[in-house]
């Protein structure tokens, strides 16, 4: 039986959610706070980083996860406090001072592990076998961890209390405070929890990456991407930003390689932005 | 909305009173010219040979500076122009070792570079002027790509090893002798932006920063303002990675690179990003300290960081702003330029026509134009009233490229400007005067009245000159006749006069150009009844002598009654009736409206 649809059918679901799930912390600080977060690629590496500092500590490995949402969680606390909050009438600052941030914390932690690439032993690579074909059960589990996680969130943000009040505080902040909206603390609220989104999916793809300081460029862009296509602020445009990204960069780049799948989503988002500045489902 | 909020909040800003203090004679370039000539003598070749390469980096980082001081956009990706220039003129001058004609060839490794950056810029900026953190992005994207690319393409590029053997300059020796064409352009980049900053096109670059959406009122096309100096700022980078690959003599893909990149913007925060020596300067000290240091402390880098941090959130102006008062900083008044005429504008004699035809806009869910129709045919005062919500300002807004519009078309002398950008708007003869009273806080009362001035009559030449800061135009006299408030205050910075100076400043500038439709948003809102008087006074004077059509947003009724002429009531995003203050007044529509009978 030629299964090798499904196997394309597999990897793509496999790239689309990898790119969901590092894009969904920046989705959230930028399209709802407004916060262009360039260090945000730098909380996913920190959640990398945390597998590897557990597996250097002989610790389980499931006790990534926990320290990866602590560390991250504090820091993203203390950054949005006394470097973001006093910076908000100020959004190019914010830039700024996220970008500082991006730098320390790359070269802290080159300083600390140093400069070469880690990797991280697993012995999660063990391949399922589904419809005749073998594939790796990590990256099934992710997919499916992918998919649940946005129902989860898009369920959160529609259904609950503090999405409602987000909703409110990004569609007219003022409005939000007369209310009675302790928008100060919800926007940090929202800032930690984008951050921890970044550094969970740091964990998460830990044992499929290399892992080096400098790898949260890579993933800023992409995040950037998928929001200058997809929109700020709808998750409607979230999910059509990471299908057209991911689905140009995966198919470009296996038949031209990996510069030339650069190269196009890089071009898509000059064109977007010159022909279609809101995205495809734009807030604004 | 937010940005055309110009509002001031800078207390303290009237105690900035440009004081004369003791300052070092001569331009900086001047300065670093002797420092550069002495160095090479005061220590020794090598050292030189060193420090010229943080020079070159230096130039790149002015490049930086220029954009992001000035005009208020940061290109985090700047390595890339610098490594396309090492790489085009490193290939370049190996090529002409076998042919010497390739020598012709070297001005293209620099405007290659500046045609890319201009093109992209354009292209990101053409739609929103607010696409700034987007733009450094592209930039950041950009570079990251330049780097695959150079890695990958290693048949022309050498790929990660590098293009190697790169000659030398004919007739200099890169250990000594090259020192001097570096230093020779060093002085000469500081010189050159030092002179383009103190001539119109400079001024032009402060107001983009300062406000972006007051000068696209008058007609600039700030986007191609913002291209133009982006393609200038890769051009300086350009020439400094061709310099680079003299100099190093190899040319690797690193040059291109994100961790360059991220430099260029260190150096120009700490050293300071306004001031063309101040980048330099930060490029040579902190670039040679983190060379020499990196090395021994492992937080070194870690530290360097920090001192970003800090310098964004404290210290916006970088070291060079501690230094300020030694030098003459920014578009500073020049004193010597003779008075001239400026050029006439050729306004077209046709008689103005205005009409919208069902214009529909909505924003957020919320319909704010609701098939708006209303004509306006030839010159002379007009009101527009209606209770808060009606859609006055939104009209003025869809009108001048604020606001998209849904459907419906509008027309100016007849020709459809439906969804034009508020440039093109304002270049077929529309001047608009914003509720919150916008002008460039930064820039003395007299040089915001030369950028109205020069809207229209700047032409690409003329703002590299120095004649037009000496512009003056008969009607800039008879205004300043009217409001000699503003004659007093010819050198005061604009962001520190009072709400009732500022409103007569940006009325004074939206009738500068010399517009034959002229949009005024609540011009007497904040001022005292006397000052309501003396402005509509000057208003009805004003748009008498130019001959214009004007359409004024009034609450006060007292004010629409002097005002005179016909009455638009706009309810709900419509129309709700037209006529004489009088009809207006006995029309039952109208009536309930304003008594809130029926919604």
């Amino acid at each position: 039986m030629d299964t090798s649809w499904l196997l394309h059918a597999l990897n793509l679901a496999y790239e689309l959610s990898t790119l969901a799930l590092t894009t969904l912390g920046l989705a959230v600080v930028f399209g709802l706070l407004g916060v262009m977060n360039m260090a945000h690629g730098e909380f996913v590496m920190l959640g990398a980083y945390a597998v590897v500092t557990v597996q250097a500590w002989g610790w389980p490995i499931a006790t990534a996860m926990p320290l990866a949402i602590v560390v991250c969680g504090l820091l993203g606390w203390v950054v949005e406090r006394w470097l973001i909050r006093p910076l908000y009438a100020r959004p190019f600052d914010t830039l700024l001072a996220t970008w500082g941030l991006a730098m320390v914390l790359r070269k802290l932690v080159e300083a600390i592990y140093g400069r070469g690439y880690r990797n991280v032993e697993s012995s999660l690579a063990t391949p399922v076998t589904l419809a005749g074909l073998q594939y790796p059960g990590y990256r099934l589990a992710l997919i499916a961890f992918a998919v649940l996680l946005m129902l989860g969130l898009a369920f959160w943000y529609r259904r609950s209390v503090m999405g409602l009040r987000v909703r409110a505080m990004t569609g007219n902040p003022m409005l939000a405070q007369a209310l009675g909206i302790d928008t100060r603390r919800l926007a940090s609220q929202t800032f930690v929890i984008g951050v921890v989104l970044a550094g969970a999916a740091g964990v998460l793809l830990a044992p499929l990456v290399r892992i080096e300081p400098g790898i949260g460029v890579d993933y800023l862009l992409d995040a950037f991407f998928v929001l200058v296509v997809g929109g700020l602020g709808t998750l409607g445009g979230f999910a059509g930003g990471v299908g057209v990204i991911g689905g140009s960069q995966s198919l470009v780049s296996s038949i031209a390689g990996q510069t030339s799948g650069y190269a196009v989503v890089l071009i898509l988002s000059i064109l977007f932005l010159w022909l279609k500045p809101n995205g495809l489902l734009g807030r604004r | 909305m937010d940005s055309l909020d110009a509002v001031e909040h800078t207390p303290g800003a009237a105690l900035r009173r440009p004081a004369r203090r003791w300052r070092l004679p001569g331009s900086e370039a001047l300065w670093l010219g002797a420092a550069l000539v002495v160095l090479p003598f005061a220590s020794n070749d090598f050292f030189a040979y060193q420090i010229a390469l943080f020079l070159i980096y230096g130039i790149a980082t002015q490049g930086v500076a220029l954009c992001w001081g000035r005009l208020g956009f940061l290109p985090l990706g700047h390595a890339l122009f610098f490594g396309l220039g090492a790489y085009l003129a490193g290939g370049t001058l190996k090529a002409a070792q076998q042919q010497p004609l390739w020598y012709l060839a070297l001005p293209l490794a620099l405007l290659l570079p500046a045609v890319v950056a201009y093109v992209t810029a354009r292209l990101v900026f053409a739609r929103s002027h607010r696409s700034g953190p987007f733009f450094s992005l592209i930039t950041l994207a950009m570079t990251m790509l330049g780097f695959l690319a150079a890695q990958q393409w290693s048949a022309v590029t050498g790929g990660f090893n590098g293009m190697a053997d790169i000659p030398e300059l004919p007739g200099t020796e890169r250990y000594s002798s090259f020192y001097w064409v570096v230093a020779a352009c060093a002085v000469g980049s500081t010189a050159l932006l030092g002179l383009v900053l103190r001539r119109p096109l400079g001024m032009l670059w402060s107001a983009v920063a300062q406000n972006e959406d007051r000068l696209q009122l008058f007609g600039y096309a700030t986007d191609r303002i913002k291209a133009f100096a982006f393609g200038f700022s890769a051009l300086l980078a350009a020439a400094a990675g061709a310099l680079f690959a003299l100099h190093q003599g190899i040319v690797t893909p690193l040059t291109m690179g994100f961790v360059l990149s991220t430099e260029f913007v260190i150096w120009a925060a700490v050293g300071g990003k306004a001031s063309p020596l101040g980048a330099l300067l930060g490029a040579v000290f902190i670039g040679y300290a983190s060379s020499e240091l990196r090395d021994h402390f492992a937080y070194w880098e870690v530290a360097v960081g920090a001192i970003f941090i800090v310098v964004v959130r404290f210290l916006p102006e970088g070291l060079a702003g501690l230094g300020r008062p030694l030098w003459r900083r920014g578009p500073a008044a020049a004193p010597g330029v003779p008075a001239t005429d400026a050029p006439a504008r050729h306004a077209p004699d046709a008689r103005i026509g205005l009409a919208f035809e069902q214009v529909h806009a909505a924003q957020g869910g919320v319909r704010i134009l609701d098939g708006l129709s209303l004509a306006l045919d030839g010159p002379g005062l007009r009101c527009v009233i209606g209770p808060n919500g009606a859609g006055k300002t939104s009209a003025f807004n869809v009108m001048t490229g604020r606001l998209p519009l849904r459907s419906g078309r509008i027309l100016l002398d007849g020709a459809d400007i439906s969804g034009a950008t508020a440039w093109r708007v304002a270049r077929r003869g529309v001047g608009r005067k914003l509720q919150i009273p916008s002008v460039f806080s930064e820039l003395s009362v007299s040089q915001n009245l030369d950028v109205a001035l020069w809207a229209g009559r700047l032409g690409p030449a003329a703002s590299l000159a120095r004649a037009p800061l000496g512009w003056r135009s008969p009607l800039r006299d008879e205004l300043l006749d009217l409001f000699p408030a503003l004659r007093e205050q010819l050198a005061t910075r604009a962001g520190s006069l009072s709400q009732g100076h500022r409103q007569a400043l940006e009325f004074v500038m939206t009738v500068l150009p010399q517009p034959r439709l002229v949009l005024l948003d609540e011009p007497c809102a904040g001022l005292s009844p006397a000052e309501t008087h003396h402005m509509i006074d000057a208003i009805k004077t004003v748009i008498d002598r130019l001959g214009a059509a004007a359409l004024v947003i009034e609450h006060d009724i007292s004010a629409v009654a002097a005002i005179g002429g016909d009455v638009y009531v706009l309810h709900q995003g419509r129309l709700l009736a037209q006529g004489t203050l009088a009809e207006i007044q006995g029309d039952p529509a109208v009536r309930a409206v304003y008594a809130g009978a029926r919604k």
